[in-house]
């Protein structure tokens, strides 16, 4: 019975194809909505599923040079952790695997599909990939200082004196004490992490690593058929789990008492989560360089993540 | 007598230091090595030393006199010619090494052997 | 019979190390014996864990009966608790399979008999220093161990520059065995006897300005061994140029010593630890070496020495966490000390499988072979995420308490610094990860070199300590739960709780005499994996390969398969030309399955190592101009770092310990 719980748990809900169709919502709304800001029609919001199958469907074709092993796996290795990440995310009330539920663990996580998108990029062979996973691998290197400030300066604001890294344990911090995102010393965290969020994503104007325009999607190059459309799912589920990540750290102090209300108010935050920080940013901004980007984050971002983590270190 | 000791032995460590940090031949830096040994090896010494005791060697009916009461440590003596053996060694393998830089680099300057680095 | 195994599992490793100097000459009797050695070293060590590690039991061994006499202690002692044990159990793992790896790697090189001789003795004298109760019997073996990798390191005929690698080693060890020496002189000066339990009997408590001095010099010469920042560029060097089975050795066990002596030293001969002032210090100079270590690495374009700045930054975790005085800090750097050395020697071992088979370790000399050492490459992956710390490999369970213990000191006590540390440590994990992507990348993933189109796999021989590596690498990654409550756990006890130490070696009550009282640390508490998380992770790779078997395998286009030649897939094509149609009839099926060139002509395009991360150097060049400068390669550079820091430590002593 157990297993069958949590076999539920990780294939369906809030697995598997939990995250793959809060993605797929997300990813349309996203183009739908920055079409509207543009002055176009845009396409249909299920568009990123028509997209998937098309892909599918198509010819699958591995370079002569690539390792075979690792082209395949890579994005397969990206969906599984992302998933996985998933369960470790409390929904409000409701955690899927508590007890493990550590900031760290999901920081570490998260980089496992990065990882993933370097492997491919570079079993590929291709020098466009070469130059696309030097960039991803510059852009992580960018974000995790920033990532890591806002996420120390939660844990302490939740601890107090004691060492509290459980997410479920900030969750019960915020039902007691309001919400993360309702104290103003955390408001400058709260924006550092938005500013994360597009950058883990691989949005404009963080999209650097994949930029189409100069260097051909870069790790995605080589990449055709089915594993293409499972990568590109990779970047769909990884919206959902950063909004994911946001909302439980930020807005975690939300129970109206019953699963299905709460994971609904849970996905009207993340959709305004992501049309925050990934559309509304998208449109108004060009591409960064990767020198710049990497300067922005340690200069800036970290800078208001440090705010934040130092205020709560003065007590305030 | 045994302060006298005492200042020698760091004036010795203080100058085999110097030697390793401002002398750019190979050579002499092997040496700044051995002053630091000796150094370090009259502090050892001189770390045992009791003034007006005798050698602490004494036979059983001695010792059942109660004659052997005030002797110099024998201890650091054994570490102090563990730490010659050690130290000569040392200087022994770092001049073999020596003699190899010169075939290979043809030069003994610091300065010139420095191929690893960044 | 028992309390004879630690100082025979040392004697019998000299002792063939001489045996094997009289029959030199013949190779296979040679093997079997430095075989058979190591085998009954690690042998009688593994049959102290239950009565040691298990039971709590000391074990202690005076050289020739000579007891301790109306309370001195007169002889050489061997002493054994769970956290000499625990060290010495890794350093002969290491030997052992190090050994089995030479038996491959050094084939067919000249002088092999010295060195199988002085390969034994370097293992022998790591292990008498983990196992010895004495602590001029420590510098001796310290000082066996840096002559035998000197002679090791220097004797390396593939490399040029070895001897230079081998002389800056010999100067550093020496400036900091000399120190030693000199603290040691101090303490007899002070206490009279050399006895480590005499002395953590006697120590705690009665602080003068001598024993501080002696504290400070002793702690000089364990820094300089655990290659601590300023003491670490010759190690680098040695480490780069030794043979790839004694660099393993070098960078995963014999940095070990230092760690092992500054843990010995600080939490149970002096017992200093329990001021803020040692822990701030240890911890601070971890976190700088964990930094620069990094950061260093990032710039390095030969495999090698990139791996020697890795073991350089990953020891800065391991005396940063051992710096905190917590359970949870103690047992996370013990954990990382025994994993660093299972990744580091894998990944070693992998650079010396790759220079065994293509004859260089320069990586932008290098490029794809991922396709001609396959097993190699698996192996190197698996310890490239393990130290980048990715789960669930055995670098993020000790990372993840190191990040746990130092946030939580940070708690308690309320200091702004470990907040820091905190925050370096996770940013130097993900560098970590970069200058690992950038090897992988441009060693054996890209674009295989033309020279290198007919390298071979190594030989199982060498293959099969690579296996096993990457098999503990997993384990103690996934059963940590386990691994740490029998082996971790009783080192941490013991290294908080002196009282059976020093009982044990000098007869029951002794400690009462001086009052002595463990420390405490705190309990041992951390959430661990939930098993089901990893049932749980397994049905997700498994539905994972299920997927990939069944769309990956119904390719509607058709694809090289894995042994096919690209030639007699196609008959036509001239490989080492070029993918693209340029040489073909045009309609040529194989345009379709050569990597993307977007219309320009296609050429060997391999993206070399040394520059695969401009966009972040771009930003920081002037540190890095900075930095490399003082790397500077020059012996003297390296004496005068020395003596600055031997200086600092000497006076931060004065300031803050009187």
């Amino acid at each position: 019975m157990l297993i069958l719980r949590y076999l539920f748990y990780v294939l369906i809900f809030p697995g598997a194809l939990f995250t793959v169709l809060v993605g797929w919502l997300l990813a349309g709304l996203d183009r739908k909505v920055i079409a509207r800001m543009q002055r176009r029609i845009g396409p249909p919001v299920l568009q990123p599923v028509y997209d998937f199958f098309k892909l599918v469907g198509k010819e699958n074709i591995i370079p002569a040079q690539a390792n075979r092993t690792a082209y395949k796996m890579a994005p397969f290795i990206s969906f599984v952790s992302l998933s996985v990440i998933m369960l470790f995310i409390p929904i409000f009330g409701f955690t899927a695997v508590n007890g493990v539920a550590d900031l760290i663990v999901i920081l570490y996580l998260i980089t496992i599909p990065g990882v993933a998108l370097i492997v491919g990029g570079s079993s590929s062979g291709s020098p466009y990939g070469a130059v696309g996973i030097s960039r991803e691998m510059v852009t992580m290197m960018s974000y995790e200082l920033p990532f890591v400030l806002a996420l120390l300066a939660v844990a302490k604001k939740a601890g107090g004196d004691v060492l509290v890294f459980n997410l479920t344990d900030i969750g019960e911090w915020q039902v007691m004490n309001g919400c993360m995102a309702f104290h103003w010393s955390m408001i400058p965290a709260a924006l550092a992490f938005l500013l994360v969020i597009p950058a883990e994503v691989g949005t404009q104007p963080f999209d650097v690593a994949e930029a189409e325009t100069e260097i051909c999607e870069g790790p995605l190059c080589e990449y055709s058929g089915a594993p293409l459309a499972v990568f590109k799912l990779s970047t769909h589920m990884k919206m959902c789990v950063m909004s994911a990540l946001f909302t439980a750290l930020f807005f975690g102090g939300i129970r109206t008492g019953y699963v299905v209300t709460d994971v609904i108010l849970f996905l009207a935050i993340c959709v305004l989560v992501t049309l925050v920080c990934i559309t509304t940013v998208h449109a108004v901004t060009a591409r960064l360089r990767i020198q710049h980007l990497f300067k922005f984050y340690w200069k800036y971002v970290s800078v208001l993540a440090l705010i934040s983590l130092a205020l709560v270190w003065l007590g305030a | 007598m045994i302060l006298g000791n005492y200042i020698v032995s760091v004036f010795l460590i203080v100058l085999g230091l110097w030697t390793l940090c401002t002398q750019k031949n190979l050579i002499k830096v092997v040496l700044g090595l051995g002053i630091i040994d000796y150094g370090v090896n009259l502090l050892i010494v001189s770390a045992g030393f009791n003034e007006g005791g005798t050698a602490p060697i004494y036979n059983l009916a001695e010792l059942a006199r109660r004659e052997a009461v005030f002797f110099v440590d024998p201890v650091p003596q054994a570490l102090t010619l563990t730490s010659i053996v050690i130290g000569a060694c040392v200087d022994a393998m770092a001049l073999s090494i020596v003699i190899m830089i010169k075939k290979r680099y043809g030069t003994v300057d610091a300065d010139e052997v420095r191929r690893l680095r960044g | 019979m028992i309390q004879h195994f630690p100082v025979l599992s040392v004697m019998v490793l000299f002792f063939s190390a001489f045996l094997i100097e009289i029959v030199g000459k013949k190779e296979i009797l040679r093997n079997v014996i430095a075989f058979l050695a190591v085998t009954a070293s690690l042998v009688m060590l593994a049959c102290l864990i239950p009565s040691v590690m298990i039971d709590g039991q000391v074990i202690s061994y005076w050289m020739g009966g000579w007891a301790p006499e109306s309370g001195y202690a007169i002889g050489i002692g061997y002493e054994v608790d769970s956290l000499s044990l625990l060290f010495a159990l890794l350093g002969i793992t290491a030997y052992w399979l190090s050994c089995v790896y030479s038996f491959g790697y050094m084939k067919g090189k000249q002088n092999l008999g010295h060195y199988y001789t002085l390969f034994l003795m370097l293992a022998g004298a790591s292990v008498g220093f983990f196992l010895t109760g004495d602590i001029f019997n420590m510098f001796i073996m310290m000082e066996i161990v840096t002559f035998s990798a000197v002679a090791l390191t220097a004797a390396n005929t593939d490399k040029l520059t070895a001897i230079e690698g081998a002389f800056k080693y010999l100067v550093n060890c020496s400036i900091g065995s000399s120190m030693m020496l000199a603290g040691i002189a101090l303490l007899y000066m002070n206490c009279h006897t050399l006895n480590l339990a005499q002395l953590s009997a006697i120590l705690p408590g009665s602080f003068n300005s001598t024993t501080l001095l002696a504290f400070a010099l002793i702690l000089t010469g364990f820094c300089v061994e655990s290659a601590m920042i300023p003491f670490h560029p010759s190690f680098v060097d040695a480490h780069t140029v030794a043979p790839s089975s004694v660099s393993m050795i070098l960078s995963g066990m014999v940095l070990k010593l230092g760690v092992y002596g500054i843990i010995r030293l600080s939490y149970i001969i002096f017992r200093v630890i329990d001021t803020s002032a040692i822990q701030v210090m240890l911890t601070l100079i971890g976190t700088v070496t964990m930094f620069i270590g990094v950061t260093m690495a990032l710039a390095q374009h030969d495999f090698k020495r990139l791996l020697a700045f890795h073991s350089v930054s990953q020891l800065g975790y391991i005396i940063a966490a051992a710096g905190l005085c917590t359970t949870l800090g103690l047992n996370a750097s013990l954990y990382h000390a025994v994993n660093h050395t299972l990744f580091k020697g894998l990944l070693f071992l992998c650079a010396g499988a790759v220079i065994h088979s293509t004859g260089t370790s320069d990586l932008d000399s290098l490029g794809g072979l991922s396709k001609r050492m396959p097993k190699t490459c698996i192996c190197f992956v698996i310890g490239a995420f393990s130290i980048s710390g990715l789960p669930p490999f055995n670098g993020f369970v000790s990372k993840w308490m190191i990040y746990q213990a130092v946030y939580e000191k940070a708690m308690q006590t309320g200091n702004f610094f470990y907040v820091v540390v905190t925050v370096t440590a996770l940013v130097v994990s993900v560098m970590t990860l970069a200058s690992f992507v950038k090897v992988l990348h441009s060693v054996f993933f890209g674009q295989l070199r033309k020279e290198h189109e007919d390298v071979k796999e190594v030989s199982p021989i060498m293959l099969i300590p690579m296996g096993i590596m990457s098999f503990l690498c997993i384990f103690t990654g996934i059963f940590y739960r386990e691994f740490d409550r029998v082996f971790i756990n009783s080192a941490v006890t013991s290294a908080f709780d002196n009282i059976d130490y020093v009982d044990g070696m000098m007869g029951d009550g002794y400690s009462v005499t001086y009052g002595l009282a463990g420390l405490t640390g705190g309990n041992l508490e951390f959430s661990y994996w939930n098993p089901y998380v990893w049932l749980s992770l397994f049905l997700m790779v498994f539905a994972a390969a299920v997927l990939v078997t069944l769309i990956m395998g119904r390719t509607t286009g058709r694809t090289l398969e894995s042994g096919e030649d690209y030639d007699s897939a196609y008959g036509t094509g001239d490989l080492s030309v070029d993918f693209r149609g340029q040489t073909h009839e045009s309609g040529d099926p194989e345009e379709k399955y050569a990597v993307f060139f977007s219309g320009e002509k296609a050429e060997y395009s391999h993206a070399g190592g040394s520059d695969l991360f401009w966009g972040f150097k771009y930003n920081w060049h002037r540190y890095y101009e900075v930095l490399q400068g003082l790397h500077s390669g020059s012996v003297n550079d390296y004496s005068i770092y020395a003596v600055i820091m031997i200086s600092m430590l000497c006076i931060f002593m004065y300031i803050f310990m009187r």
